[in-house]
């Protein structure tokens, strides 16, 4: 643990992303807090410029306080990054461990089932899913997890490919284990690694991925994020840079930190990484 | 002299286990002659063959000395003029020919580019000279060789390859580290033989590095000793065989098994194992396609009795291993019968099986990878009794005990596999199986990865533990040395058959096959030791 951490932030720039990310976690938790009157609220008059009296992101096309939607949309950019991605790893892993260590006719039939949603152009796929399922924040989640989990499984499945055929799992199965145990407790503890690196990229793309949905309007109507700020700004872009810049810098900002911490994972945890 | 190595001293990282990787070595290498270190992993043998080349790893940095080639200190060169004697003054050839060859580049290219680096001439005298390289090498059709890749080769035409390359410049010194180690033994004499002809026909010097003391026998005009980065002796090989005065010298050459039959207690128990007409095919290819088809295992019938143990004998690919892994349920045998205690386990369902795996178990070649890393060695060998459902802190009591067996303490329970020795390892692989009190112990090339005194001490170690636990075990070996000091019976392989099989003294006093006798005759050092 203490090698981990030390691996981890050996980078001086690893403190300063670490703690950017933590503020945002901490300004999403505490929203309701810092901004009582919800983000949908309209509370002066449109399109204040930032630094404007009380509204220090300025506000938006209808009047409604930017600092405050910006805070509630990382609410639910979070949520989604990190619910989808629970979601897509929960299946990649389950998938990926069964086809990995059985092999043969369950190995060929699970990986044509990932093929095949890896052949799909995602984005259509989750645009028909979310609009089949109704907009909401739960099929907005479910949507991003189905297209995500194909990469995870194939992660896994590599990982348990090679981890079979190690002595130690082998000696497992003459000890008389059960299959599930040995999957269990033997392979997945040291599969876990790159399925952390694989999952800490992941929230960050499934955050681009809810943006995109929200901007063409295919979020949950009844909450404000990130993607659908921007296009509900999408008309007063020319006259109110703020309304589309935020929010556009927020995502990048979060995505951005969590590419580096998933990085900074893949040194920390590769046991053939500089020491 | 041609190579005079004066107070050599390199250090090694500071997060490494001891301060310098060299330390003071003070060696000479006369023009034609052969010089071998031997030594133990970790004794510093290979960094010597290194700083020789300028090429010590990342981290390794000279301390001290100096290196004289011919009267120039190669310390001192620039790294170009080194890069420039390297392959032409000195040249290296490696463990493992498959990692030091490239495996997307054709042989002749790799040849040719070799020498084409060091000398202006065309490709088409490039080729030629690679040709009579090759046939030097004792490679037949040298020039179809040319156009193939090394994967296509076997280990002991790759190394011939490597040597071929290393020779390409007629270099005046070369090194060998640890050439034959990763061959069959036959592959090994023949690649030994080659090396020592060649160097008589081309007067050159060899420094050859070795963990091996019957390669030295063979090789060596003169030997150095080294322990811990230390040169301890060093001397004509006939004074260092048979007057070592260093006593790790004298245990050295005391751990090397002799491939004499030591007197076994006498094993006659029922039979408790019968393999019967087992054969196991290995099919490549996916769902819908079948490409060829390797029978590793082809109708072998044997029998283990209670309290004995059987070798089985062959060099890489006779189907040894995969045999054990058939009577262990790890693979599936496609024909035949594995009778256990008189039920057939060979085609079992894993529900009736389960609860005959215990008393059958195994000790795995590898140390490193038999034991899961991010388990606890308390967790590691109580695995087995707790997958049958007794509770952990029962076991534990027990794990204990079995550890003391195994010559380790209790306070390993809660320890780490990368806190122990490879030695120690194999202890721990070997107190996981015997937790489960089996009948059956299935020992695959369980010291083959050990250095040859910590070798000694496992197989005496198993050899114990069958008495006293009175165990039939099926150890599974390359090295027929091994096999004669610890097996009542022998049976050698080949290509999946079973070629011979007898009492270890009859088998190894008067073979009866040709096989049997050319493995016997390829082990090195045999009759100097």
């Amino acid at each position: 643990m203490i090698r981990f951490a030390r691996i981890f932030f050996a980078k001086p720039a690893t403190i300063l992303v670490f703690a950017f990310f933590i503020a945002i976690v901490l300004i999403a938790l505490a929203a309701p807090l810092l901004f009582v009157r919800g983000p949908l609220t309209i509370v002066g008059m449109p399109l204040l410029p930032p630094g404007a009296p009380g509204f220090l992101a300025g506000s938006d096309v209808l009047g409604r306080d930017m600092a405050g939607a910006l805070a509630y949309g990382a609410r639910i950019s979070l949520l989604v990054g990190a619910a989808s991605t629970i979601g897509a790893v929960g299946i990649g892993v389950l998938l990926g461990a069964v086809a990995g260590y059985y092999g043969g006719l369950v190995d060929e039939l699970l990986m044509r089932v990932t093929e095949f949603f890896q052949i799909i152009p995602s984005f259509v796929l989750l645009m028909v899913l979310v609009a089949f399922l109704q907009p909401s924040l739960g099929s907005t989640v479910i949507g991003i997890a189905l297209i995500s989990w194909p990469q995870v499984a194939r992660v896994v499945r590599g990982e348990f490919l090679s981890l079979k055929g190690r002595e130690f799992v082998q000696a497992a199965r003459t000890l008389g284990m059960r299959d599930s145990r040995i999957i269990l407790t033997q392979i997945l503890p040291n599969a876990l690694p790159p399925i952390l690196v694989v999952g800490s990229m992941m929230v960050g793309s499934a955050i681009l991925t809810e943006s995109a949905l929200s901007f063409l309007g295919l979020g949950d109507p009844n909450l404000l994020s990130w993607g659908s700020m921007i296009g509900g700004a999408r008309s007063a872009m020319w006259v109110a840079w703020w309304t589309s810049v935020l929010p556009g810098l927020a995502i990048m900002a979060t995505v951005l930190s969590l590419n580096f911490i998933g990085d900074r994972l893949n040194d920390a945890l590769n046991p053939r990484g500089q020491r | 002299m041609l190579v005079s190595i004066q107070g050599l001293t390199a250090a090694l990282p500071p997060v490494a286990d001891r301060p310098l990787a060299i330390d003071d070595v003070s060696l000479e290498i006369a023009a034609n002659e052969i010089v071998c270190i031997v030594g133990e992993s970790g004794s510093g043998k290979s960094m010597m063959a290194h700083a020789v080349m300028g090429l010590l790893p990342r981290g390794v940095a000279v301390t001290g000395g100096r290196i004289l080639f011919d009267g120039a200190d190669l310390l001192q060169e620039s790294p170009e003029a080194m890069r420039k004697r390297r392959g032409r003054d000195i040249a290296m050839i490696f463990q493992d020919p498959m990692a030091a060859l490239n495996p997307v580049a054709a042989i002749g290219r790799q040849v040719t580019e070799q020498i084409r680096a060091h000398r202006a001439i065309s490709e088409r005298e490039a080729r030629q000279q690679a040709v009579d390289l090759l046939s030097q090498m004792g490679l037949n059709e040298a020039e179809l060789l040319l156009s193939a890749y090394p994967h296509q080769l076997s280990g002991g035409q790759r190394q011939r390859v490597m040597i071929a390359m290393a020779l390409s410049l007629s270099p005046r010194l070369l090194i060998a580290d640890e050439p034959t180690t990763a061959l069959d033994v036959t592959t090994q004499a023949q690649i030994l033989k080659l090396i020592k002809k060649i160097q008589a026909e081309r007067q050159m010097s060899v420094l050859f590095i070795t963990h091996d003391f019957g390669v030295v026998a063979d090789m060596a005009d003169r030997v150095a000793v080294m322990r811990l980065g230390q040169v301890l002796e060093n001397g004509a090989v006939a004074q260092i065989l048979e007057r070592p005065t260093h006593s790790y010298t004298r245990a050295l050459i005391a751990a090397v098994p002799k491939g004499t039959c030591a007197p076994l207690d006498s094993a006659e128990g029922k039979p408790l194992v019968e393999i019967r007409g087992l054969s196991k095919t290995f099919r490549r290819g996916g769902l819908f396609s079948s490409r060829g088809a390797v029978t590793a295992v082809d109708d072998v019938s044997l029998t283990l009795n209670r309290g004995e143990t059987l070798g089985i004998v062959g060099e890489s690919g006779s189907g040894k291993s995969t045999l054990a892994r058939c009577v262990i349920r790890l693979l599936e045998p496609d024909s035949g019968a594995v009778l256990f205690d008189g039920a057939d386990i060979a085609k079992m369902k894993s529900s009736r099986l389960r609860p005959l795996r215990r008393r059958i178990q195994m000790v795995f070649q590898d140390n490193h990878s038999s034991l899961n890393p991010r388990q606890r060695i308390g967790d590691i060998i109580t695995a087995g009794p707790r997958a049958y459902g007794e509770n952990k802190a029962a076991v534990l009591a027990r794990a204990a005990d079995i550890l003391r067996l195994v010559g380790l303490n209790s306070e390993s329970l809660d320890r780490f596999p990368h806190e122990f020795s490879g030695g120690q390892r194999q202890r721990i692989g070997l107190a996981r199986a015997l937790m489960l009190r089996p009948d059956v112990l299935i020992a695959d090339e369980p010291v083959s990865a050990l250095d040859v005194t910590v070798q000694a001490q496992v197989l005496k170690l198993l050899d114990d533990v069958r008495r006293k636990m009175n165990l039939a075990m099926l150890f599974i070996t390359h090295d027929m040395r091994v096999a004669a000091e610890v097996c009542h019976r022998v049976v050698v392989m080949r290509n999946g058959k079973v070629v011979e099989s007898g009492p270890t003294h009859t088998l190894f006093s008067a073979p009866a096959s040709d096989y049997t006798k050319s493995l016997l005759a390829a082990i090195p050092g045999r009759g100097r030791l």
